[in-house]
């Protein structure tokens, strides 16, 4: 069952509930980053105030022995080889676990929203109309356009497959789905899983 | 007991029939399931509905499409065993949830559809995957159906790009390949000179070592060659070569010698060597070393060439190698005044022509001031009666490319001047100069430009 208030509990408890992969190395893999701060960029832009809900959640989760601060938390996401200000350091598993962790999460938190928001965007898509007509939607999407254009290196081949707002917007409604699955029961085991595809021995 | 559980969410509904372990105990779990069904809210056709083989592939199909959806890797179909549910995308960002009824139930109920197909938006696929999570999650119904997430295996997973794509590099490397070795097959080989030796032959002089006389041959070794059967053979003159040559035959000498075999005193032969560092010849110089010669290692490491090859053209280097009792090999080019002087005086008195001549008129002064320093403060008191003239070529940077004498006691008398030991013959440059440099006998010293003064 959803639990809306999580209880203080050891980081190690939670992260043990991700199994580790069988990795060739004991880093994260390229796609993995990838996807977790693209994630995080979803909820962003669902969410204005998520950037500190996120440290308030990582200290409610005791979380903030891996997840140190907001600049730490920037420096994990910059791990993405698609920033702007990309870091060379390699995401370790912990630090992955802790972000999926706080990725579930959030997601669960935002689920109402979520939901109305494919809802609203499911209708529209029957009657072929465009994102524009539903106010929280379109509110979402150019949200997510401006986040992911003032943080992504626009020179990079990853980044330059999205040079549309049409692309932009596919991605975000695809990370929006995402986003939902991710808010069941199992949804952060599911997400873990789903991130080491094509990468385990 | 017969118990039923129901999974409901906003838009599918998910239920379970089946028996309890134990009938008092109301907590038992439900380990037997009778009957699963699944039913959408808003599709308007009769429920899902099926055996624990419907409920098992409908859980996977479920799990592996769930996780498809997140990270974009589909994982192929199991072919050995498909069980009765597939879900896949469709069009327009719906999904398809598929279900074959197996001939057994189609054979029970002729009613059942053979095949059902459903049409489902993220969000009911959502509900769907979320109550089967729940189940998942749920200890008190079918225990043993638990959560089984992995990451699909990298050998499971298909490359994005066709394998024509990928081979495309790899056969485009070959024919380039191809096409390089064609091209440079009509290439001519590029042919190889040996390094130019110079022709200047060493003649014995007579102050050479005492010929071996014919009634007493070193033991031993009658059949080996000695240093005058070489005295034909063209003398190595490089100074690279015979300093590496010595350094060679040192070592040689010292890896060969037996620590045990000591002389008594010193041991002096005198070695003739091939360019190859082969030790072709050796000869005593004393009569202990003619007496001792089986305590060194010369014996064995001289190298006997066949009779034809003998007094061949091979250019050779002279050493005179030195045993002595404390087990040290003292390797010395032979002789170096005896051949220094006449290298000397059959230099050609002729330097060749200067293709360009300095011709900047301050150079030619700050040359002619250095080289006047330079001499001078290397220069000895000489023993000369005459004047001593010589024709000293510079380059651009003042070094002294090279020198002639001018006179004949300025040829004999060269090593007494600082000349010689002036000389860098690894310098070179396309302007050079030649200065006239005059030793009178007052130890007066005199330099010009040798074209006289621009």
């Amino acid at each position: 069952m959803p639990v809306d208030s999580p209880t203080r509990s050891s980081p190690s408890l939670i992260l043990a509930a991700l199994p580790t992969p069988q990795l060739s190395t004991p880093e994260c893999p390229r796609r993995a980053r990838i996807q977790v701060d693209l994630l995080l960029l979803a909820t962003e832009a669902l969410d204005l105030n998520s950037g500190e809900t996120l440290l308030t959640l990582a200290q409610d989760l005791g979380l903030d022995s891996v997840v140190k601060g907001r600049v730490n938390l920037w420096l994990l996401r910059s791990t993405n080889p698609m920033r702007r200000y990309s870091q060379r350091r390699p995401m370790q598993l912990e630090e992955a676990k802790a972000l999926v962790t706080l990725i579930g999460h959030q997601a669960r938190r935002l689920t109402v929203l979520i939901r109305q928001l494919l809802m609203g965007y499911q209708q529209l898509a029957a009657q072929q109309l465009s994102p524009d007509h539903h106010l929280r939607l379109a509110d979402y999407l150019s949200r997510f356009r401006s986040h992911f254009r003032a943080r992504m290196n626009p020179r990079r081949a990853g980044v330059i497959a999205y040079d549309t707002d049409e692309k932009l917007d596919q991605l975000a409604l695809q990370l929006l789905e995402q986003l939902l699955l991710c808010s069941g029961v199992l949804g952060t085991q599911r997400l873990w899983a789903s991130l080491f595809d094509g990468e385990v021995q | 007991m017969t118990v039923k559980r129901q999974y409901r969410l906003p838009s599918c509904t998910l239920t379970l029939e089946g028996l309890t372990a134990s009938s008092s105990d109301l907590q038992s779990p439900l380990t037997v399931l009778m009957n699963a069904e699944c039913q959408f809210a808003s599709a308007n056709q009769p429920p899902l509905s099926g055996g624990r083989e419907f409920l098992d592939s409908l859980v996977t199909a479920v799990s592996y499409y769930g996780q498809q959806l997140l990270s974009g890797v589909v994982r192929p179909l199991d072919k050995e065993e498909p069980g009765p549910v597939t879900v896949k995308a469709d069009q327009g960002g719906y999904h398809r949830l598929i279900v074959q009824s197996t001939p057994l139930e189609a054979m029970e109920n002729s009613q059942a559809l053979a095949r059902v197909d459903v049409k489902l938006t993220t969000l009911q696929f959502h509900d769907l995957m979320e109550a089967v999570d729940q189940l998942l999650a749920d200890t008190q119904t079918l225990p043993d159906l638990t959560s089984q997430l992995q990451p699909v295996p990298r050998q499971l997973v298909k490359p994005t790009t066709p394998i024509v794509q990928r081979s495309a590099p790899a056969v485009l490397g070959a024919a380039t390949l191809a096409a390089a070795g064609l091209a440079l097959f009509f290439v001519p080989v590029p042919e190889v000179k040996p390094p130019e030796v110079k022709p200047t032959v060493t003649r014995e002089s007579s102050t050479a070592p005492p010929t071996s006389t014919p009634g007493t041959p070193p033991q031993g070794d009658s059949a080996n060659s000695s240093p005058e059967d070489f005295t034909q053979s063209p003398a190595i003159t490089d100074p690279d070569t015979l300093s590496l040559l010595q350094r060679d035959i040192t070592r040689t000498l010292q890896q060969g010698w037996p620590k045990d075999a000591k002389p008594s005193g010193d041991l002096s032969y005198r070695l003739v060597v091939s360019e190859d560092g082969d030790i072709l010849a050796y000869k005593y110089e004393t009569d202990l070393a003619l007496g001792e010669v089986d305590r060194t290692p010369l014996p064995e490491l001289a190298f006997d060439p066949v009779g034809s090859l003998r007094s061949s053209q091979e250019p050779v280097a002279e050493f005179q190698a030195t045993f002595s009792p404390d087990g040290e090999v003292v390797v010395e080019p032979w002789s170096t005044a005896e051949a220094a002087k006449p290298s000397a005086t059959s230099a050609p008195p002729e330097l060749p022509e200067i293709a360009s001549k300095i011709k900047d008129s301050d150079r030619i002064r700050q040359l002619n001031d250095g080289l006047y320093d330079r001499i001078l403060s290397n220069l000895q008191p000489l023993s000369a009666s005459e004047p001593l003239t010589y024709r000293v070529r510079l380059n651009q940077e003042g070094a002294i490319v090279a020198y002639a004498p001018i006179n004949a006691a300025a040829g004999l008398l060269a090593q007494e001047t600082p000349l010689p030991q002036l000389v860098n013959t690894a310098a070179s440059g396309a302007d050079q100069l030649d200065f006239m440099v005059v030793f009178t006998p007052a130890g007066v010293l005199q330099v010009s430009p040798w074209d006289g003064w621009p």
